[in-house]
């Protein structure tokens, strides 16, 4: 996986919850930084998963540096995204003045939509991105994705955000002859359209009165949000981009990692490779033969060796099923993405503790 | 409140399931209304945004299926339905606005679509009201709930917490109407220890078991009521201390399959204390029950996986 995003600027790493994403993606970043690359790892990671991996007690929404002998030759940059701070940053860029800038951060619309929504964690963490790729300061970047109930939102969030602060919807809901942003459209005059009048009925005046507002507040603000979506969604399409789905053994993974690389491929993103984590190798040899397992055990002392070699046999059994069962995961991905590399990390008894760890991961990613 | 003040986990008619993605909520749900069902009781397990992984698990291929949000049988007794948001929204206007050509404007309208779409907490709103309205759903003429459990898979840890959370939030945030109003009915059935429990569910690993510690404290801080966890994938204690020196000597000494095996063995060991360890973290640091459910070794989960889990929900915790 690693030498084929050798000439990527933007790594972006997708896939169901609970796979290993945030560990591979720093993975990835270790790999490239030991290559001689300035990389910048960026997580969303309620959990600080990639704090402890990198052995950092804090992540902070700007990037540390990770100073460790295994990252070798080049620079490895961790942060966190605050989605919050990314989206009041994205405000201050597009205000006009301080007095809108306010005006909108202390909306309570705002501050709803700015933390807690779901979206808006996957439209901070493009909007991140492009800050850090517009910085200069990094030669590569590797993206980690939210958590999502379904790994395709991450592609739609952008537009879904960038739509309703346009607020084209209650624009039209409220006066259908208007048109464009800043004409005069200020706070909405409640009761004034049919609609609008039944819409109050459903929410109350006071939330119609703070989405009103919230989208004055935007007003003449628009164009500059819709021209950073447009411009995200480019840098994401771009031969410098990369994206890497990745995927775990396990029905419902598989799936939505089949369904994200039918999409990325069928909008035309550059789709680099398909990652498989959590592989179990079949034991090698096979399975001991039950008289050399029972005499090696009477040699070696046990107490109960009967009972010991039907315990151990067991166990091995156990690890066949299991390696035959990540077979098929393999081979079912392999036939429904036929034409991309499929690259598999073995699984680990737990998560990389340390950056020791990690760069075993990484090891594996260069095949 | 005391534990002992309140019903188990399976005795609320409501049971909420979270924790990290890959935890294995979905299967919980699956398994855990298995075993209500077998108790003779009608069970609903509600999966949102359109999942449609219910049916995928019980190789349920029913006709209905196509229908959205209509509720499929997957067993006798067990029911499954899915939630979309964009439908709920349609069913929400029609029970808030009562006249049909009226909600139709709405929702053919673009503009609403869009803003319905990205509006703060609609979606969230929707999807909690429609599992308040089924489960405070009665009987026609009778005074007997349609369903006696009613078990939600809920979305990956940050986004199931919101989801939870977004009847407290809508009622901060509309200030005063109907929305207002039904996000109250709903958070009062929602924060209810003895109609509503959560289950917090996590795979004895270290990340997992923290960032359900983590929901637990954040649950708990919201008011809402966390009744039990769940560890989802323990090895079992297959070996003992005493078979380790026999086990480390063929290891060091023997080549082949017969090594293998015994590091194989050791390795089992050594995971079965590692997930011990998380166990108790669990308990100690939520101090709730919790219950166990085994590693299953199976090439496919299947029914007859997810019966052998749902045995696990009568054992005491």
């Amino acid at each position: 996986m690693i030498p084929r995003l050798a000439d990527r600027r933007m790594v972006v790493c997708c896939g169901a919850g609970g796979v290993g994403k945030t560990t591979l993606s720093a993975a990835i970043g270790l790999g490239l930084a030991r290559k001689g690359s300035r990389v910048a790892v960026v997580t969303i990671d309620p959990a600080r998963r990639l704090a402890t991996a990198l052995g950092m007690a804090d992540l902070s929404d700007e990037p540390q540096r990770v100073d460790h002998p295994a990252v070798g030759a080049g620079e490895l940059w961790a942060l966190q995204l605050d989605a919050k701070a990314t989206f009041d940053r994205l405000v201050a860029r597009h205000a006009p003045d301080e007095a809108a800038r306010e005006r909108i951060i202390h909306n309570r619309i705002y501050r709803h939509l700015s933390g807690a929504v779901a979206g808006s964690q996957e439209y901070m963490a493009v909007e991140r991105l492009h800050e850090l790729v517009d910085e200069g300061s990094y030669d590569r970047i590797v993206l980690d994705t939210p958590p999502a109930q379904n790994a395709l939102d991450f592609l739609d969030a952008p537009q879904r955000i960038t739509r309703f602060i346009e607020g084209k919807a209650l624009r039209l809901l409220v006066r259908p002859g208007l048109s464009g942003a800043g004409a005069g459209w200020r706070v909405l005059h409640l009761g004034s359209s049919t609609i609008l009048s039944i819409l109050e009925r459903v929410t109350g005046g006071q939330m119609l009165r703070d989405v009103s507002e919230f989208l004055a507040g935007f007003d003449g603000m628009y164009q500059g949000f819709a021209d950073r979506a447009q411009a995200v969604r480019a840098m994401l399409a771009s031969p410098e981009s990369a994206f890497v789905v990745i995927s775990a053994p396990g029905s419902a993974p598989l799936r939505q990692a089949m369904a994200l690389g039918d999409r990325l491929q069928a909008d035309g993103l550059p789709l680099v490779g398909a990652v498989l984590n959590r592989v179990h190798p079949l034991p090698p040899g096979g399975a001991p033969g039950p008289r050399p397992l029972l005499e090696a055990l009477v040699a070696a002392g046990a107490a109960d060796p009967a009972d010991l070699a039907s315990r151990m046999a067991r166990t091995v059994a156990d690890e066949q099923v299991i390696a035959l069962r990540d077979l098929d995961a393999h081979e079912a991905l392999r036939a429904a993405l036929p034409d991309l590399p499929l690259t598999t990390v073995p699984a680990l008894d737990d998560e990389p503790a340390d950056i020791g760890g990690l760069a075993a991961v990484a090891d594996a990613l260069e095949a | 409140m005391s534990a002992a003040a309140v019903p188990p986990l399976l005795d609320r008619r409501l049971v909420f399931v979270l924790g990290k993605g890959g935890a294995g909520k979905t299967t919980v749900s699956a398994a855990m209304g298995l075993h209500a069902a077998a108790r003779g009781l009608k069970t609903l397990v509600i999966e949102v945004a359109s999942q449609h992984r219910m049916t995928e698990m019980f190789g349920v291929r029913a006709a209905e299926e196509r229908h959205r949000d209509v509720e499929v049988e997957l067993a006798p007794g067990l029911w499954t339905i899915s939630i979309d948001p964009e439908h709920a929204t349609e069913e929400y206007l029609a029970t808030q606005l009562k006249v049909r050509p009226v909600v139709e404007m709405l929702t053919r309208s673009r503009a609403f679509t869009n803003f319905a779409q990205a509006a703060p907490g609609l979606a969230e709103l929707v999807t909690l009201g429609k599992t308040w309205s089924l489960a405070v759903a009665l009987k026609p003429g009778s005074s007997t709930p349609v369903w006696d459990r009613l078990i939600v898979d809920l979305p990956a840890t940050g986004h199931g917490i919101a989801l939870l959370e977004t009847a407290q939030n809508i009622e901060e945030l509309a200030g005063g109407g109907p929305i207002k109003d039904q996000a109250e009915r709903i958070r009062q059935v929602v924060s209810h220890p003895g109609a509503t429990g959560i289950a917090v569910v996590a795979r004895p690993e270290e990340l997992s078991v923290t960032e359900g510690l983590e929901a637990v404290r954040s649950l708990r801080d919201n008011g809402l009521p966390v009744a039990s966890a769940v560890l989802n994938g323990m090895s079992p204690a297959r070996f003992e201390a005493g078979d380790e020196p026999a086990l480390s000597a063929l290891a060091a000494s023997e080549h082949g399959p017969v090594a293998t095996a015994a590091r194989l063995s050791l390795r089992q060991i050594e995971g079965s204390r590692h997930d011990q360890a998380q166990l108790g973290r669990l308990r100690d640091e939520s101090g709730l029950p919790v219950t166990i459910l085994p590693q299953l070794v199976r090439r496919n989960m299947g029914t007859a996986g997810l019966e052998m889990l749902a045995a696990e929900f009568g054992a005491p915790a």
